[in-house]
């Protein structure tokens, strides 16, 4: 399958992008995944996915939204690209249809016993 | 919000951010970081949220994240930069020729001295380091009891040499060195000279360039290699190869032909000497010697190793060859033996007894490196002066610079790089002026050959690369920072006053005049000295004498009665020494105390020959048979030492055998004013036989008749060196010697005030370029010439002043201890020459405020004042 490849923690933050809609950079996605989660991400490994999960072309990326507390610098804000929604899209109906196949009994704890 | 803004992330994790980070993510990275250290700092609290910040700029320490030279996102363009910086920096040069022409030239002045000390000091620690073998080679050493407890020997019994390649493994070559100082004959002239006896091998293991022939000359033992100096010296321009000579060495004459000569050796080689011989034809090779007497004869051996060898493997072959000296030569039994890196030699001269490194001249090092560090701290802080003053004309580019973003190390950076131009100049310019005109000028006074050889002497460019970026930093580091650390605000307003009159200024101003003040004490007292010394009465009348030495005894009557039989001789007299040179010490016993003195063994008229001026009693009279075996003639200074009040009856006694006293004669120099008059005992001594003859000749001859009795001299001992001389030239050497030291004070002393002098008239002239409206608008007014200098004058003065106090105590003290270790006899640091110091800096600062002065009555004010 010519696929779209993605890491756990790239689908995890892709996903995180898309719920942050126009709001998601560096430090939001850090909460987001924490209060949605409870993972601690070290937040260089946040900006290495991004930027990586650029590089692939799933996200696209522009600067913008400075406030006090940066310093009066700029945030990277990240959007998900076409290819990215189709990514997380396919990896999706993947699991899904894998899902699917598996026989109800092994779904059952109680067999066996 | 505005509460916890009072905080701010650490500074230095951020600044290290900042230095590594991408730019291009610099923004997005540091935002996050600043957002996360605020949060942190609410939940937590400002520990743990410097903490985490800190941790953050670790974390994001990463290979995509760190910038990169040549990263595709890297847009800067640092070398348009520089050149920009190199372009402002030359036109700001060129701009003010003047003053760019004061730091150069004394900067340039300052290489040079410092280039010129340097290489003798080179001369001296850096012997022998350009012999490319040099890591390999080793000289046996050995370590016996000695008199002051345990000694190393820099020489080695000569049969070890044999042993050497039994005993030692992994021995390229090895060779026997043996200096002699033996008459060379050419042409019927003699010279003394240093001839170095060595194996084939030496040329092997010692790389030397050849001028003429090849380095295996010596294989043949009839041939000889001469120094370049030494073949100018013999020849001349002629073609020195297959020239003939000959050699005697311990009274026998040996025939050589030239068979190479070295190239100029700059004095950076670590053997001294004229010409190499073949060592199997010194005389002692050939003696067939008993075994012991030949382990008796010690010489310097040198051995060669393969690369990469570990000495210390050649432990037990050293033990062996300790083993068999010491059976063969029980007497003298060695402790052990061992291996000197030829590296070293130099730096452990002072533990090796007769090693090839003699003794290191530390006082001219140490006069030269004060010389050179004296007109490099006035040469730098003129230029320290002067570009600060020069920056106050730069103030808006600066201002300029800073509102448009340039952080206050651009300007750093910007301003040593320009410095950096000026001393590039004046390191090139530095070597021009030490290589053509300070280095021969020295090299004369010192004899020396010191030359600047950039091909071949890579020390030199680590020197100069270090000269360089001291000066650089040392000259430039506090203008670039004081002048970028104006607040633009300040400048732009042109409310920045840039101190002129700082004190910082005034400091180093008064300690340039201080030193120029003690390099003209310096050279004026030792004028002073030399003067007085060149008057002094020598004690004795010199003139119309001419000593004459006398090689062996067999020589001294026949030489004497043909000496006696010329007609402008008048009295012929012989010695064991001579007045005017060494003289031998004997110790004498007075009153059962002995006493250290300088004997005198001479026929009995000696003392008259001599015109020695008697002071109490009498001459020796040779009639009397007592005078000839138990009186003595002392001087002054021994009736003063021993206490003593002349005439006395006690005796006193020498070698056992006791004189009595029967005249006193003033003192009187027999050696160099370096020296204090010792007591001298003159014995008539019965020897039929001296070392010397004075001849007294009739008034006015003694010059014109040298050739004829040199003639005579000759024809009576052909195959020896005549080194007679008048009683008159007796001190040349050392005359010539402190007038060059003398010639080096003055030139640094003059050096100094040209330097000292550049410098104010930098800044007088910079100062009043810039208050010239002041002084004009004054005129206007009526003030009159004495008030505008006495104005501009002040504070020079106030400067003089003070210097003249430190720089006339720092004299003294200086200035005297250095004559005393020079002279036992001296003029000392009297009024004279600190007066004569001071004046000569007043007369500096008066002609330098005065040209400005000129420049306002010159100037016609209303045409200074409509300028704007």
């Amino acid at each position: 399958m010519k696929g779209y490849r993605l890491g756990e923690l790239e689908e995890l933050i892709l996903l995180t992008v898309g719920i942050l809609d126009q709001d998601a950079y560096g430090v939001a996605i850090l909460e987001e995944i924490k209060n949605q989660t409870g993972r601690k991400v070290n937040i260089s490994a946040i900006h290495t996915v991004l930027n990586r999960l650029e590089e692939k072309g799933f996200l696209k990326s522009y600067m913008g939204g400075a406030t006090e507390e940066r310093g009066g610098r700029r945030k990277r804000l990240f959007t998900i690209s076409a290819t990215g929604r189709a990514a997380i899209q396919e990896v999706k109906t993947l699991r899904n249809k894998l899902y699917d196949q598996i026989p109800p009994l092994a779904l059952d704890f109680s067999y066996g016993q | 919000m505005d509460s916890k803004l009072r905080h701010f992330p650490p500074r230095w994790p951020d600044r290290f951010l900042e230095f590594y980070c991408n730019p291009n993510r610099l923004e997005q990275i540091q935002g996050d970081a600043y957002e996360l250290f605020y949060m942190n700092l609410e939940e937590r609290g400002l520990a743990f949220a410097r903490f985490r910040f800190f941790i953050h700029v670790l974390s994001f320490f990463r290979w995509g994240n760190i910038r990169r030279s040549k990263s595709t996102y890297q847009t800067y363009n640092q070398g348009a930069m520089l050149k920009n910086y190199f372009k402002i920096g030359w036109r700001n040069l060129i701009k003010q020729k003047g003053t760019t022409f004061i730091s150069v030239f004394g900067l340039a002045c300052a290489v040079g001295c410092c280039l010129v000390a340097y290489l003798f000091i080179a001369q001296i620690w850096f012997k022998g380091m350009n012999q490319p073998n040099k890591d390999e080679i080793f000289q046996l050493t050995y370590t016996a009891e000695g008199e002051n407890g345990l000694e190393t020997y820099g020489v080695i019994a000569e049969p070890v040499s044999e042993l050497i390649p039994d005993k030692l493994s992994q021995v390229k070559s090895h060779t026997r060195i043996s200096v002699d100082f033996s008459i060379l004959i050419h042409n019927n002239e003699s010279y003394n000279q240093r001839s170095m006896f060595v194996d084939p091998a030496f040329m092997d293991m010692f790389v030397y360039r050849m001028d003429y022939g090849y380095p295996g000359a010596l294989m043949e033992p009839d041939q000889v290699i001469l120094t370049h100096e030494l073949s100018e010296k013999l020849f001349g321009t002629t073609h020195p190869i297959g020239q003939e000579l000959s050699l005697v060495v311990n009274g026998e004459e040996k025939r050589y032909t030239v068979g190479g000569v070295l190239a100029d050796l700059n004095d950076m080689d670590m053997f001294n000497f004229d010409l190499l011989v073949n060592i199997t034809t010194h005389p002692n090779a050939t003696l067939d010697l008993p075994l012991k007497d030949a382990w008796n004869s010690e010489l310097w051996t040198f051995i060669q190793v393969e690369d990469g060898t570990d000495i210390s493997q050649m432990k037990s072959g050293l033990a062996e060859m300790t083993s068999i000296q010491n059976t063969i030569d029980p007497e003298k039994p060695y402790k052990s033996v061992q291996l000197e890196a030829f590296t070293d030699l130099v730096r452990n001269s002072d533990q090796i007894e007769r090693g090839v490194v003699g003794f290191l001249a530390i006082a001219p090092q140490i006069l030269l490196a004060v010389i050179a560090s004296f007109i490099l701290i006035l040469a730098v802080f003129n230029y320290i002066n002067i570009s600060v003053l020069m920056a106050s004309r730069r103030l808006k580019e600066i201002g300029v610079r800073k509102v448009i973003g340039s952080r206050r190390s651009q300007l750093v950076f910007q301003f040593l790089s320009e410095n950096l131009m000026v001393c590039f100049l004046a390191i090139f310019l530095g070597c021009l002026l030490a290589g053509f005109i300070f280095l021969p000028g020295f090299n004369e006074i010192a004899s020396k050959n010191l030359k600047i050889d950039l091909f071949r002497d890579g020390y030199i460019w680590i020197f100069l690369g270090a000269m360089l970026l001291f000066i650089t930093l040392v000259s430039g580091l506090y203008p670039a920072i004081y002048v970028s650390s104006f607040k633009p605000l300040n400048i732009l307003k042109g409310n920045q006053k840039i101190g002129s009159k700082s004190v910082f200024t005034s400091v180093l101003l008064t300690f340039q005049f201080t030193l120029a003040i003690i390099s003209i004490v310096a050279g004026v007292a030792f004028v002073q000295t030399n003067y007085i010394n060149e008057n002094r009465d020598w004690g004795y009348d010199s003139s119309d004498k001419i000593i004459v030495n006398v090689p062996s005894s067999e020589d001294y009557l026949p030489l004497k009665n043909k000496l006696s039989a010329l007609a402008s001789v008048t009295e012929v007299s012989g010695s064991q020494d001579f007045v005017g040179d060494w003289i031998r010490e004997e110790q004498l016993v007075f009153n059962d105390e002995k006493y250290e003195i300088s004997l005198l063994n001479a026929e009995s008229n000696y003392p008259e020959v001599l015109d020695l001026k008697l002071k109490g009693g009498r001459m020796f009279n040779p009639e009397l048979i007592s005078d000839m075996q138990e009186s003595v003639i002392v001087n002054q200074t021994f009736i003063d030492q021993l206490g003593l009040e002349f005439p006395l009856d006690e005796k006193i006694e020498l070698d056992s055998m006791s004189y009595s006293i029967v005249g006193v004669v003033e003192d009187f120099h027999t050696i160099f004013f370096q020296s204090a008059i010792d007591p001298i005992v003159i014995r008539a001594s019965p020897d039929t036989t001296f070392n010397f003859l004075t001849l007294k000749m009739t008034a006015g001859m003694a010059e014109s008749s040298m050739e004829s009795i040199k003639k005579i001299w000759h024809e009576t001992i052909p195959r020896g060196l005549f080194t007679g001389k008048l009683q008159t030239e007796v001190f040349d050497r050392e005359f010539t010697d402190v007038q060059g030291v003398r010639n080096i004070l003055l030139f640094s002393a003059i050096l100094a005030v040209i330097l000292a002098s550049l410098g104010l008239f930098g800044l007088v002239s910079l100062n009043m370029n810039s208050h010239i409206k002041d002084y004009c608008i004054r005129k206007v007014f009526g003030a009159n010439l004495g008030d505008l200098s006495l104005k501009l004058l002040k504070r020079y003065l106030i400067i003089w002043a003070i210097a003249s106090v430190l720089g006339g105590a720092f004299s003294v003290i200086i200035i005297s201890n250095f004559l005393d270790s020079f002279f036992a006899f001296h003029s000392g640091v009297g009024v004279f020459p600190i007066g004569f110091g001071l004046v000569i800096l007043l007369l500096v600062i008066a002609a330098t405020v005065g040209s400005q002065i000129w420049k306002i009555v010159k100037a016609n004010p209303a045409t200074i004042l409509k300028a704007e």
